[in-house]
């Protein structure tokens, strides 16, 4: 984290990983590395989020741990477990070499360090150093009381477990959440974490994205793939769509592009390889040929 | 610029005063009380910020230094936690820190160049109000002598196109009454679903090893009973759709209200109510989601009413809809969402675009029932143009004209549903 004292060198190195944030991106992360805070990612599927954990991990050289959140996650998948299995051969053994009379030690003797299976949230604390990322993705996913299990890890990075005690961090976890909106987060998740708003890229960056992702793309494709996703994004074509393509949709575009050997996007291309840039059958449809031909018009330098 | 001088700070856990005067920079004193002072407006703005965060605030700006645009980004990064405060927060950020001797002004005057900012969208007007409420009142005041309509106090002040309001504020006595005793005998049996989520119980597929560890532990390792998980009961999400155009307004109040009350949280035999989220529409789509937080009836319908701004301006179903669709389309959860579309049906916008965007809801949502006012007329037919298209998509059409049918509402529902339960 040394390395990473100001916010262009932070930049810099997320940069060299392959993700290209931009200032304001890159001064939240700075912060919460800084202040040792979880960082909440809020923004639409495919802008990132995800991606910036896993380049944030390679550029800090910490393991990323990940933690799929889900409807009805219950704390045993998301902290710990117990390993019941060996903790009932424990007691068998203790029973067969005669030791069962004093049934309180065996109970305690049960519930010790090496029969605990630890789930991301203890992993992350228990990483050696230097220590761990943990993302915790789409929290938005899992269910409303499953946040409260996550207070106390977010706001002093420790876990509680009855039989043993507090486990505390051993480095503090570089900790980022996010949540494509589905639900407002509860405020208790939220005061504890420094907040972000991911957009959608401006056209400049979107192009350097591609150009970092998809080197096999020349700078005409890359270009006219930049500028298209773009446009279909802003209105007035905005509108015809359900769902704009993100940035994973527009470098997935562009590889598929190569792999076809084009050179040069026509209405034609476009309407082949529509889905992949729409996931939604009226989407797709609505892409018609005329709509192509008129984003990929150049540049409208009037209007 | 930024992370030279501040780096070393960084260790600091916490601003004092000794680190501010060891840094020797006599803006840093002035920029807590800006800092403060912008918080106050924030709060202003309805932005909610407590002091831990005005303390984090702080301590950011000391990690990124003074650059105006990391300054932005961090206090954004610390204050805002929510998408829709954003746009709020960068205008009074702008307003605020434009020049930051107008501090002490701004909080007991209007800023000269607010109006100009003002002018737009309602946000705007949030911003506005937050940096002068001296103009704010006086502007309501105005607002009020050019319209006969009945006002709400609470409302806030918009020269824009608002034209007719709802008289939507308060119930009389009678009517209060009323909705009183309907939430107090009328359970919405809201339909259950078993969720993911498991509880301990006698049956169930899964054996409830913590549970059976721990009673083995005291019996040496004997397992006399496998302890159970059975999955837990939930209450299906609830998306209420109201129409608020002239020919509702009557039946739209109070239902509103009786849903309010019947789905408060900790209330009565709605005690375990899911998700809930409610949107007025008439030619455009209104989120009352926030206003029925307020726990207390009257206090709903005040804010509802001045959230409204096309009340009595027609119906235009297959507009809302869509706009619903762009950009509420997360509110239906996992096609198990319960929607309740309220509605005489008589729609003046496109049958095509309605027909369109009601296949939409079909298709995403659990159950779609239309509860229709007109069904009061015997021998009512859905036959105008939207009516028609509603009935056909609609899993059911239910009466709500008066309150005998209001209380027959719940079991409608329930004999709605039942075939449809697996």
């Amino acid at each position: 984290m040394n390395a990473l004292a100001s916010v262009d060198a932070l930049m810099q190195a997320l940069r060299d990983e392959g993700y290209l944030a931009d200032r304001r991106l890159a001064t939240a992360v700075f912060l919460a590395l800084q202040l040792q805070r979880p960082l909440l990612l809020e923004g639409e599927p495919g802008v990132g989020k995800t991606a910036l954990a896993q380049a944030l991990a390679r550029a800090l050289q910490r393991v990323l741990i990940r933690l799929q959140c889900y409807d009805g996650m219950e704390q045993r998948e998301a902290l710990y477990e117990w390993n019941y299995a060996a903790q009932l051969l424990h007691l068998r053994a203790a029973e067969a070499q005669g030791r069962a009379a004093d049934m309180g030690a065996a109970e305690r003797e049960v519930y010790q360090d090496r029969y605990l299976i630890p789930r991301p949230l203890l992993q992350a604390l228990r990483a050696p150093a230097p220590g761990a990322v943990l993302l915790i993705d789409e929290v938005d996913r899992a269910d409303e009381p499953f946040e409260a299990f996550l207070l106390e890890y977010l706001g002093e990075y420790q876990v509680s477990i009855p039989e043993i005690g507090a486990v505390q961090a051993a480095v503090t976890p570089v900790t980022i959440l996010t949540s494509n909106r589905t639900r407002d987060l509860h405020d208790a998740v939220k005061r504890r974490c420094l907040y972000h708003w991911l957009d959608y890229p401006e056209r400049e960056r979107e192009l350097a994205i591609v150009r970092a992702q998809v080197p096999g793309a020349s700078e005409a494709l890359a270009q006219q793939v930049a500028l298209f996703v773009s446009r279909l994004r802003s209105r007035p074509f905005a509108d015809a769509f359900q769902r704009a393509p993100g940035i994973a949709e527009s470098v997935e575009w562009a590889k598929a592009l190569v792999a076809l050997d084009t050179l040069v996007v026509d209405p034609e291309v476009v309407s082949d390889t529509a889905g992949i840039l729409f996931k939604q059958r009226e989407d797709v449809a609505a892409l018609t040929a005329t709509l192509a031909s008129e984003l990929l018009q150049p540049e409208p330098e009037a209007s | 610029m930024s992370g030279a001088g501040a780096a070393p700070v960084a260790a600091a856990t916490g601003w004092t005063h000794g680190t501010a005067s060891q840094l020797g920079d006599a803006r840093s004193g002035k920029l807590a009380d800006n800092l403060t002072g912008f918080g106050r407006a924030l709060r202003r703005a309805g932005v909610p910020v407590d002091a831990a965060r005005m303390a984090l605030a702080q301590q950011a700006l000391l990690l990124v230094g003074l650059a105006r645009q990391d300054m932005a980004a961090a206090l954004e990064a610390v204050l805002i936690s929510r998408e829709q405060d954003r746009q709020v927060f960068r205008e009074l950020f702008a307003a605020y820190f434009r020049n930051p001797d107008v501090a002490q002004k701004l909080l007991a005057q209007m800023l000269p160049t607010a109006p100009e900012k003002s002018k737009g969208a309602p946000r705007r007007q949030r911003v506005a109000d937050a940096l002068a409420p001296l103009r704010a009142a006086r502007q309501q005041h105005a607002s009020t002598q050019e319209q006969k309509i009945e006002f709400d106090a609470a409302m806030t002040a918009s020269d824009q196109q608002r034209l007719r309001r709802a008289d939507f504020n308060q119930l009389s006595a009678g009517e209060y009454q009323l909705v009183q005793r309907l939430v107090r005998e009328v359970a919405l049996p809201l339909p259950r679903y078993a969720s993911r989520r498991t509880c301990p119980g006698s049956r169930g597929s899964r054996p409830h090893w913590a549970a059976a560890m721990r009673r083995a532990a005291r019996t040496g390792g004997e397992m006399l009973e496998l302890p159970r998980l059975t999955r837990r009961d939930q209450p299906v999400p609830l998306l209420v759709l109201v129409d608020v155009s002239g020919s509702m307004e009557r039946y739209a109040r109070l239902l509103l209200t009786f849903l309010h009350a019947a789905t408060a949280r900790g209330q009565g035999a709605a005690r375990n109510v899911g998700r809930r989220d409610v949107f007025a529409f008439g030619t455009g789509l209104t989120d009352l989601t926030p206003t029925f937080r307020h726990a207390d009836g009257d206090a709903m319908l005040a804010h509802a009413s001045a959230a409204i701004t096309d009340f009595a301006g027609g119906t235009r179903l297959g507009e809302a809809l869509h706009q619903l669709r762009r950009q509420h389309a997360r509110r239906l959860v996992g096609r198990r969402t319960l929607v309740l579309l309220i509605s005489d049906g008589l729609d003046t916008g496109e049958p095509a675009a309605l027909l369109q965007e009601l296949g939409w809801l079909r298709r995403h949502c659990g159950q779609l029932l239309w509860l229709n006012p007109l069904l009061r007329y015997e021998g009512y037919r859905p036959t105008a143009r939207g009516a028609e298209v509603l009935h056909r998509h609609a899993h059911g059409m239910l009466a709500v004209h008066n309150l005998e049918s209001l209380q027959q509402l719940a079991h409608s529902i329930a004999a709605v549903l039942q075939p449809q339960r697996r």
